[in-house]
């Protein structure tokens, strides 16, 4: 194998985005939905850093990565909590039956 | 100055929306204070921009891109349809006060008709057609939201959406036009389109002077969109008020006149025009003689009216129309309001149960009965002089068979507003109803307005004058309220119109004597009474658009693995579009 570093990057970042994705179509666990989700962000988030680094511009791609951070924690933040509340009242944390727009 | 008094217009109504919201449903004292303030203030700086109306862009929020700017210009028409939008909007939110009381959901009320208000002077005041449709669509979605206010009566639920579908049928027209318009202009400046309208394709100006007609007559209820309106009677009044006069079905009517300078001479659209108006005035006259409801009445008569201001449109005669706009908004306001403290009285529409109820209600019955007489034609009241100049300029003008219809539902009018007024206030009492009159807040409302229904003629001259100075395209001609006195007094029609008008009068006071021709002319009034066959349609459209939806429900799945693979197939979608093209 011969791969440059920006290859084996690129790689990691779309095997991430594939990892979350198929996460997210899957996982039916409210719980494993919003890691499937953190996994997802994490190969956006590569991307980011690899982008500015490729467009000579390091500090924009490595700022965006910070934000990206932050706007994600609060993300798992408020998901798990609001996963806390659902188990409490609901008793279930399967999206299938969550759900109350279908007939 | 103009650009903040725009601003506010539009801004005051519905920061008020929010802030009554905000308050929530548990102070209903305050929610009342804060939409009387808010629509009150914005009524006010719409009467204080009157004076500065210019035909110049007078504000322009920069947007760029394919939106284009979004500017406004406070010409006559849009300072005189934001005013009427306003000051109606604040006095059927006074009268709410009243009529409203201890109703639950205060806030969501307020709030859509301080939004409704706001979205109708928007849409009056901008010159950007894709702005423009914006503010068309918030005046939809906000009359559906009123309309089906009570949400738990089916009956209400429905007209709510038979209203949102028949007037979004409309908003395609306008939307079609808007856009066809912009990819031959480049602009979506509409001063501009009607300056160059002459330049451009015929199969372009043609396409949008039929679509904005058809959103047009579908806004203001006109043939063949016509029953959507009385079926939006299940809102409470106050709403039905500002729908018929300050807010809603006038869109279309200003749509007409604002464009008439840019469609005039698309072959064949002022005979389609003058044609849709004369259908509707006939038709709606004849369907509100046999209406027993109430607000059915006036509903339908409101659509007949609305059928004079497109008659006269399509004749060509824009100050005629909106001077009949302007009489038509103070009289329908008065006589909705009016039939308001009836009902909340009471306790029912139907005019059968009613009668003799003037005695316990002397001020209601005294407001109604100038509304009705300006409703009718009857002189010296506003809708009198209104109605004689828009028959004028259809003699004038427009085709002689258009004019001969209009007279006859001219005696149509007084029939049928004779009628109410009998069954409600004078006739034998049909039941043991107590009415109580008018509330505090209802009289505030009522009074104004029926001062107005007096007096509004007065202002013919200034308004004139206030149209043809500041819109460059219309030909307008000013002159001064004596002027047009005596040019309605010695033109020889309003004689032939009052003797028809008188006629109407005379055939309710003889109906016993024509009963066998009420007998023979059994048959209309059956047809009538199913709106003709085009309630039919209408609900088969409606009922079209609520399948679809309802199959299309399919794919409403509420899962979240759905969404994903739907979010991933558009992401495919544009990456091979962004692929192929670049």
């Amino acid at each position: 194998m011969n791969l440059s570093i920006p290859g084996i990057i690129i790689v990691a970042a779309v095997a991430l985005l594939g990892i979350g994705f198929y996460g997210l179509l899957a996982v039916r666990n409210l719980i494993k939905v919003i890691v499937a989700l953190q996994i997802l962000v994490k190969g956006m988030m590569l991307g980011f850093v690899l982008a500015g680094r490729l467009a000579g511009n390091v500090t924009l791609g490595q700022s965006l990565a910070i934000i990206v951070i932050v706007v994600d924690t609060i993300v798992a933040v408020v998901g798990l909590a609001l996963a806390v509340q659902i188990r409490q009242r609901i008793g279930s944390l399967d999206i299938k039956t969550l759900t109350s727009l279908q007939r | 100055m103009t650009p903040t008094l725009i601003l506010s217009i539009i801004a005051l109504p519905w920061a008020g929306a929010i802030l009554v919201w905000w308050t929530g449903d548990a102070r209903p004292r305050l929610q009342n204070a804060l939409a009387i303030l808010f629509s009150l203030s914005a009524g006010i700086a719409a009467l204080l921009l009157i004076p500065s109306a210019r035909s110049e862009t007078a504000l322009t929020l920069p947007v760029g891109g394919v939106f284009g700017d979004f500017t406004f210009v406070a010409d006559g028409l849009g300072v005189f349809l934001a005013a009427i939008a306003t000051v109606i909007g604040s006095l059927a939110v006074i009268f709410s006060v009243d009529y409203m009381h201890g109703e639950a959901q205060l806030g969501r009320y307020f709030a859509l008709v301080l939004f409704f208000i706001g979205a109708m002077a928007g849409l009056v005041l901008t010159t950007n057609l894709l702005l423009m449709f914006v503010f068309w669509e918030i005046t939809a979605l906000c009359s559906y939201a009123l309309i089906s206010f009570n949400s738990d009566d089916p009956k209400a639920v429905y007209g709510g959406i038979k209203a949102l579908v028949m007037t979004q049928l409309g908003g395609i027209g306008l939307l079609a036009g808007a856009l066809l318009i912009y990819s031959a202009l480049g602009s979506y400046d509409l001063n501009l389109f009607i300056e160059k309208a002459e330049t451009l394709p015929t199969s372009v100006l043609t396409v949008a002077a039929f679509g904005f007609l058809i959103a047009a007559a579908a806004k203001s209820a006109q043939f063949p969109f016509q029953t959507w309106l009385p079926d939006a009677m299940e809102a409470p009044t106050p709403i039905s008020a500002l729908i018929h006069a300050a807010t809603m079905v006038n869109a279309g009517v200003y749509l007409l006149a604002r464009f008439y300078p840019a469609f005039e001479s698309v072959p064949g659209w002022k005979t389609a025009v003058v044609a849709i108006g004369v259908i509707t005035a006939l038709l709606a006259g004849v369907m509100a003689l046999v209406s027993n409801d109430l607000k059915r009445v006036l509903a339908y008569s409101t659509v007949s009216q609305l059928g004079y201001m497109v008659y006269a449109i399509g004749a060509g005669g824009i100050f005629a129309s909106q001077f009949h706009l302007l009489s038509h908004s103070v009289f329908k306001a008065l006589l909705f309001l009016a039939a308001g403290a009836v009902i909340h009285s009471i306790g029912t529409r139907d005019m059968r149960q009613m009668g003799d109820l003037g005695k316990h209600m002397p001020l209601t019955r005294a407001v109604f009965v100038v509304g009705a007489l300006a409703l009718a034609g009857v002189p010296i009241l506003n809708g009198f002089w209104s109605k004689e100049l828009i028959l004028e300029a259809g003699l004038a003008h427009g085709p002689i068979w258009a004019y001969a219809i209009m007279v006859f539902s001219a005696g149509l009018t007084a029939l049928y507003t004779f009628r109410c007024v009998w069954m409600v206030f004078y006739g034998p009492a049909q039941s043991k109803h107590h009415g109580h009159d008018a509330g505090t807040a209802m009289k505030v409302a009522l009074i104004p307005l029926a001062i107005g229904a007096v007096t509004t003629w007065l202002l013919a001259g200034p308004f004139s004058h206030l149209l043809e100075s500041s819109l460059p395209f219309h030909d307008i001609e000013a002159s001064t309220t004596l002027l047009f006195i005596l040019e309605v007094i010695t033109a020889p029609a309003t004689l032939l119109a009052l003797a028809v008008v008188a006629l109407g009068l005379v055939a309710w006071w003889q109906r016993k004597r024509l009963s066998g021709l009420a007998h023979a002319l059994q048959v209309i009034g059956k047809a009538a009474a199913d709106s003709f066959g085009f309630e039919a349609i209408n609900r088969a459209i409606v009922n079209a658009v609520q399948g679809g939806a309802e199959s299309l429900r399919a794919t409403h799945t509420g899962l979240l693995n759905w969404n994903i693979f739907g979010i991933l197939a558009g992401l495919i979608v544009v990456l091979v579009v962004l692929a192929a093209g670049g």
